[in-house]
């Protein structure tokens, strides 16, 4: 609580919603790995949204530069002579050209990589907000509306939870073609129902709280305590639920493109992996550069997650680590 | 005492029963009886104390008369208005004149506002004046209820106990409230912090001329703070009346019981009355009078038939059959 006492005798006053974010941020920094985790995530941004500009084209197919390792590396190629009927070695060595190697196509891994970073995040941003949203909305309204309509938002958060969303997703590409949207939707429409019985129970607990009792004494309309009591309240818990859930949706999508049902059109990680997995023994860093990647990223959310959840937790004692 | 002062609000026959299910199917197979055909009036500016121990039903009472809770049946009179079903709209008219101020401090803040916001709240929902008004008006209420200015930004976990009283007191006063239902204000504060509060509730009383329900366990904070007394017992009024008559002369044994065991210095060679045994459940309470399972004056008709409130003095009404 260290915290909150040098914030009341900090000289000056900052307005209501920007001191409780100081005061989260203060928690949140004390975390290492959270904000580790928090300034590769910014970095993926900037390198997804400029990257671009200053790379090759990551769709630029060059034969004649196929399978370059990357910068420090090198490889052998043996190249059958049909005439001499002998096997000549070349020695292929990285190039400042492609710092990362290039594929068997020839094409730029640090190009595709980034192009790689920019529809991971897009994915799994989109995908957790539709989910969260769902999730958070379903969850509010059945702890404050209570019996009936409870049991039926409930009962049906249960069949979509029990609803095999991996054979959904395999019968809409099947039919609809693969495409990033189609994947991002299905993902965040089917991906709401952990979200939506954990801000349940959150609500449901908040709900009995006598400021709620306070406003319905002062002629507060549900409308009203739901939205500025009520949603305020579980915002916390649905940060971290975000922040939690978007590695997950980056996987599956990887996960989704590496068994082969991923949009071809666009150079996601997951697909890049798949491409990589057949040249293995021939040109390792195509599958563990995008492996690297999404590794990191993984882990850069989840640790910036816990590190949000034991910020938001007034319980956990921070100053005692 | 009571003769001098209008009538603000009469509860008539109040009951409030908590149904009791089982089972799949939700069979109904009891009630809580919480307030069980509870009768009583408060005058205008007066503060009518209500005791009793934990359980009894003071919270679901002072709940029903909010209508936060619906009542089972009973009439609720405010002000020569029967609002015991009113509707959603003429409800939220009410809430301007009845206001009710919490145990709980901590838990009766929204953690997540602003002081100013949470008083300012009050101020919005009843859609009173513009925004510069209302800064007003907030300023206004955390001087009357001695909170300093610079806390209207401060979250209430930056807070004191006893400040986030105040800023609930603050809250209720907002709408310029004629009945205060203080339940329990002060059990969950430091007893130096108790008097604080208490001093400014009376004040504030004694300035804009509020009626208070206060509701309490504490003998002591009840003398202190109350015009007339309301002693219950699991669901029931068994004493009631102008508060220097019940002090001087409990006539009820459950009220000789809590004042015996009212600490006091001068009082010391009087034996305390030890009451034996839980409270029994509201769910099935004695049969007669609720009391003879614990009472040390019991006689064979107690546990036959139900006693009646009395008035036995001018403004002193008992239920008990020893005084028939």
């Amino acid at each position: 609580m260290n915290n909150s006492r040098s914030a009341e005798s900090r000289p000056v006053r900052i307005h209501g919603n920007r001191r409780l974010f100081l005061y989260y941020w203060n928690r949140t920094k004390q975390n290492k790995l959270a904000i580790a985790g928090l300034g590769f995530i910014l970095f993926l941004i900037l390198l997804a949204l400029i990257g671009p500009f200053f790379t090759a084209d990551p769709t630029h197919v060059d034969f004649a530069e196929r399978n370059v390792p990357p910068l420090g590396f090198s490889t052998e190629e043996s190249i059958y002579d049909i005439k001499t009927n002998a096997f000549t070695v070349n020695l292929i060595e990285g190039t400042w050209k492609h710092p990362l190697g290039t594929d068997g196509k020839g094409r730029d891994m640090l190009a595709m990589l980034i192009s790689g970073a920019r529809i991971s995040l897009e994915v799994g941003l989109l995908a957790t907000l539709i989910a969260i949203c769902i999730g958070a909305l379903i969850g509010v309204l059945s702890a404050y509306l209570g019996g009936w309509w409870d049991n039926v938002l409930m009962r049906f958060t249960d069949i979509m939870m029990t609803f095999p969303f991996f054979l959904l997703l395999v019968l809409i590409i099947f039919m609809f073609g693969p495409s990033l949207t189609l994947i991002v939707l299905v993902i965040g429409l089917t991906g709401w129902t952990g979200a939506a019985r954990l801000i349940r129970s959150e609500a449901l607990s908040l709900r009995t709280r006598e400021f709620i009792t306070a406003a319905r004494a002062l002629g507060a309309s549900d409308a009203r305590i739901v939205i500025r009591h009520l949603i305020p309240n579980v915002a916390s818990l649905i940060i971290v639920m975000a922040t939690l859930s978007i590695p997950g949706v980056i996987l599956a999508e990887s996960a989704l493109s590496f068994i082969g049902l991923g949009d071809p059109s666009q150079t996601s990680w997951g697909i890049i992996l798949n491409d990589g997995q057949k040249s293995l023994d021939t040109a390792w860093w195509v599958a563990v550069e995008p492996g690297i990647m999404l590794f990191f990223t993984v882990l850069a959310f989840n640790f910036l997650g816990d590190g949000l959840r034991d910020a938001f937790d007034p319980r956990s004692n921070l100053d005692a680590r | 005492m009571n003769s001098m002062r209008s009538t603000l609000l009469s509860i008539n026959n109040l009951k409030k029963y908590y149904p009791v299910t089982a089972g799949i199917m939700q069979r109904r197979i009891g009630d809580v009886k919480a307030v069980d055909d509870v009768s009583f009036t408060i005058g205008d500016s007066e503060i009518l104390g209500l005791v009793g121990e934990s359980g009894c039903g003071k919270s679901s009472l002072s709940r029903s008369i909010l209508r936060l809770e619906e009542p089972t049946s009973g009439t609720i009179i405010f002000d020569g208005r029967d609002i015991t079903f009113l509707g959603k709209k003429d409800l939220r008219a009410l809430r301007k004149e009845m206001q009710i101020v919490f145990q709980d401090p901590d838990a009766s803040l929204d953690p997540r506002m602003t002081i100013g916001d949470s008083i300012a709240e009050a101020l919005i929902i009843n859609s009173k004046g513009t925004d510069t008004e209302r800064e007003q008006r907030v300023t206004e209420l955390m001087a009357q209820v001695g909170l300093e200015t610079r806390y209207r930004s401060h979250f209430p976990h930056e807070l004191s106990g006893g400040q986030k009283q105040r800023v609930g007191i603050a809250r209720a006063l907002a709408v310029n409230p004629r009945l205060i239902i203080a339940d329990e204000p002060v059990s969950a504060l430091d007893v130096s912090i108790q008097a604080q509060i208490l001093n400014l509730l009376q004040d504030i009383q004694k300035q804009l001329g509020i009626s208070y329900l206060f509701v309490a366990h504490d003998l002591s904070v009840i003398k202190h703070m109350a015009h007339r007394v309301a002693v219950m017992y699991l669901g029931k009024i068994v004493e009631i009346g102008d508060k220097r008559d019940i002090y001087a002369n409990p006539l009820h044994p459950y009220t000789e019981a809590l004042m015996s065991a009212v600490p006091s210095i001068k009082s010391k060679a009087q034996g305390r009355l030890l009451l034996r045994g839980d409270v029994p459940s509201p769910l099935n309470p004695p049969s007669g009078c609720r009391f003879h399972t614990r009472c040390h004056r019991v006689m064979p008709i107690c546990s036959k038939e139900e006693p009646q409130l009395n008035e036995l003095r001018p403004d002193h009404c008992v239920s008990c059959h020893l005084y028939r």
